[in-house]
């Protein structure tokens, strides 16, 4: 039972942490983070990654993959984490590529993958609607077979920056009669398709990051469909696990902790430094050791998928676990800024740059525990299937 | 980067398993408790013939050569079965201080007779005010002759009454050193409790007790680190046993609930409690991660074992403790009664809490390795 580095392995972290020296710096992270120019500026750090061979760690190589152990996929996650680099979107890469080189056909997998790779394709997700949350398969946008087309009416809502996106991966009913996860099919749908609208959500954060997206009489082509009618439900599923995975987020608690640690040890409260008030010190540590521990459960799954199990209530454990730590991470950073942390966006200079995003980010943050199926539905997940209740 | 078991330690853990299986029910348990001695003196026969008393030493001194993955192995199974038998004072710091330590006479006297299970040891290091701090004692030795003697007195020494060597802490001059105690000894009187888990535990009175020239385990100048490492391989190992009583705990819960009928249906179905059986869940879960991690940096020698040694101890103590409180609560009224042995878990479980430094105390220490250096 070892955690160390081979030599090969440390010498991979050299390779990464070099490339990101020279590939990411502090002007990018703005751009990405600044919502204006949050499109070009991912896509752009997508393309650095691609043009490196490092954008899709967890794909096979045959599909354009790197073909990383486990360990290496460790090693890059905290190589970006230490320099507060983010993850390229998901909805591409993490969601519906593995559902096409899983389930898509030949001419689906050539036809999509490489704007994956490269960024140029922007994806987003339709799976939720306004009558289907978390029992998602209460989802009834219809899909009828009208030739080698289907029509699509209905309603997604949630949708994470649909207002991007070229591509759409969706969930739709083409049958009613039996079960409800029955009679469920993919579709890749493109988002030109006439009939399609795109209505925004702000969020609590005073963003939009949110969507709904209706249908009108929207024709897709069957081709579009990845694998067979009626079994979407099963392909959905597959990606379910991968998506909650990802969602643990523990790379993004350490920076924001590290953040918090950095900004805790300038603000004084009183002289003193609040790094050093040991009340802050044990609500800091509780999350530190919570993180800690998080982040060997990741490893210990990630061993368990390499020898061949599969990811089922493992990633409902750490997307539960993961979820609940950004919120706290969150919730201190937001109270580390003080009233700053209350400031509204103003051109003006207010003393703080922590401020705004420490409020945006606790604010938005409220989220995880609801998306890809909210916390509660986890527990059950994980009552019936891990404990057998 | 590895977790899995190696062949070795996957045949100890089932020849462990096996033996708690066949040996180790709750009324055996209660069995061994109840004896004179606080523990089976046949059971720790059976410890020794399996081989598991020389598991930590090393093979020049007669032992297995095991790590600390292997050692909290046979806790972890300890834990399982709530095993009262004193490995922990005899094994896991009695022996592992005499064979860190470089007193050659003192190891060829002691250790072979501990691994083959002839001799019991203990660690008298707490005092009425040390709470958990290794240096707030009053025992004091002086040189007398070519000897020493010691005087003071010694709280709550796990295995003290059984034990035929005690290793003591005491001043001596300005260093804190650590003497190998005879128990037949003029001068050292006994006290025996027994702690709620069934642990046995002695207060030591040493009055004028004189100690031959060899009494030494190290010099005075390394005995506290020879100590903060043995107590921190021991910490790993016990927060290893506070991990399996949280795993027999959330088992027996689990079983209990899809069994246990109210209102009609299994009260399992109830997504109340099953939401809190979940909570069980990841809590025994992120203890076990905090052993892995724990396990291979101490293995591997690295600066953060500290640290990870710290937050696995704080979490065992605090999630151990509320599994434990759970596990109690879904049993319902059985579980407040001596009938079940959910009680004798979470007996132990505070107990181990206890030990060592508590989550809190384990909580100050990581934040000062983590947040002090801080310029």
């Amino acid at each position: 039972m070892h955690a160390t580095f081979s030599p090969e392995e440390l010498a991979f972290r050299d390779e990464v942490r070099v490339f990101l020296r020279d590939n990411f710096d502090e002007q990018l992270a703005a751009r990405i983070h600044n919502p204006k120019t949050f499109k070009t500026a991912t896509i752009e750090w997508q393309k650095k990654r691609y043009d490196k061979g490092w954008v899709a760690p967890g794909w096979p190589v045959e599909h354009g993959g790197c073909g990383w152990t486990d360990t290496q996929k460790y090693i890059f996650d905290s190589a970006l984490a230490e320099v507060g680099a983010p993850d390229v979107p998901p909805f591409g890469l993490k969601m519906v590529g593995p559902v096409i080189y899983t389930f898509g056909n030949d001419e689906q997998k050539q036809r999509f993958l490489p704007g994956i790779l490269t960024g140029d394709t922007w994806w987003c997700q339709g799976y939720s609607e306004p009558g289907a949350g978390s029992d998602l398969a209460g989802l009834q946008t219809r899909a009828e077979r009208d030739g080698d087309d289907y029509i699509i009416n209905g309603t997604k809502i949630w949708t994470t920056y649909a207002q991007y996106a070229d591509w759409i991966f969706a969930l739709v009913r083409t049958d009613n009669s039996g079960k409800p996860q029955q009679g469920i099919s993919f579709l890749l749908i493109d988002m030109r398709t006439p009939g399609i609208t795109v209505s925004p959500i702000i969020a609590i954060d005073g963003e939009h990051h949110l969507n709904e997206v209706s249908f009108d009489n929207v024709r897709v082509p069957v081709a579009n469909r990845i694998g067979e009618e009626n079994q979407g439900w099963t392909y959905a599923k597959a990606l379910l696990s991968h998506e909650r995975t990802a969602l643990s987020g523990i790379a993004y608690c350490k920076q924001v902790l590290s953040k918090v640690r950095r900004f805790a040890a300038e603000e004084n409260d009183d002289g003193s430094r609040l790094l050093d008030d040991p009340v802050f010190q044990a609500r800091m540590a509780d999350i530190e050791m919570e993180l800690m521990a998080l982040e060997y459960t990741e490893l210990r799954v990630l061993a368990t998928v390499a020898q061949g199990g599969a990811p089922g209530m493992e990633s409902s454990l750490l997307k539960l676990k993961g979820t609940e730590l950004q919120q706290a991470a969150q919730s201190l950073q937001f109270d580390v800024a003080g009233l700053y942390g209350s400031v509204l966006p103003t051109e003006h200079e207010v003393g703080h740059a922590f401020g705004d995003r420490s409020r945006r980010e606790y604010m938005y943050g409220r989220a995880c525990t609801i998306y890809g199926g909210s916390n509660e539905v986890q527990k059950n997940i994980i009552a019936k299937f891990g404990l057998g209740l | 980067m590895d977790f899995s078991l190696s062949d070795e330690q996957q045949l100890l853990k089932d020849s462990v398993d096996k033996y708690m299986l066949e040996r180790y029910s709750s009324e055996q348990r209660r069995g061994y408790m109840n004896a004179e001695a606080g523990f089976s003196t046949a059971v720790w026969s059976d410890f020794a013939e399996l081989g598991w008393l020389t598991v930590p030493l090393p093979e020049a001194l007669g032992g297995y050569g095991g790590s600390v993955v292997d050692t909290s192995l046979l806790m972890e199974a300890f834990g399982r079965a709530a095993v009262v038998e004193p490995y922990l004072g005899t094994v896991l710091l009695g022996a592992q201080l005499l064979s860190g330590g470089n007193n050659a006479t003192l190891q060829a006297r002691y250790l072979e007779e501990i691994l083959s299970g002839q001799c019991q040891a203990a660690f008298a290091y707490l005092e009425r005010r040390s709470r958990h701090q290794l240096t707030a004692i009053d025992s004091r030795a002086e040189r007398q002759g070519e000897g020493f003697v010691l005087n003071g007195s010694k709280s709550l020494v796990l295995n003290g009454m059984a034990a035929d060597v005690i290793l003591v802490t005491a001043w001596l001059e300005d260093a804190l050193a650590l003497f190998a105690v005879p128990a037949d000894s003029a001068g050292l009187s006994r006290e025996a409790f027994q702690l709620m888990d069934g642990q046995a535990v002695a207060n030591l009175r040493f009055d004028q007790l004189t100690l031959a020239t060899d009494s030494l385990v190290c010099e005075p100048a390394d005995s506290l680190a020879l100590i903060q490492r043995v107590i921190d391989e021991a910490t790993i190992a016990v927060a290893a046993q506070g991990l399996g009583a949280m795993e027999t705990l959330l088992k027996a819960t689990v079983e209990y609930s899809n069994t246990r009928k109210q209102f009609g249906q299994p009260i399992g179905k109830f997504q109340a409690l099953q939401h809190r059986m979940v909570d069980m869940y990841t809590a025994t879960q992120q203890c076990r991660s905090l052993l892995v991690r724990a396990l291979c940096s101490h293995s591997a020698g690295e600066p953060q074992a500290a640290m990870d040694i710290a937050a696995l101890k704080s979490m065992v103590g605090k999630l151990g403790r509320s599994v434990a409180e759970e596990a109690v609560q879904l049993h319902g009224g059985m579980g407040v009664t001596e009938e079940l042995s959910v009680g004798d878990y979470l007996k132990r479980l505070m107990v181990i809490d206890s030990l060592f430094g508590d989550s809190a105390w384990q909580r100050r220490r990581f934040a000062e390795l983590r947040y002090g250096d801080v310029a």
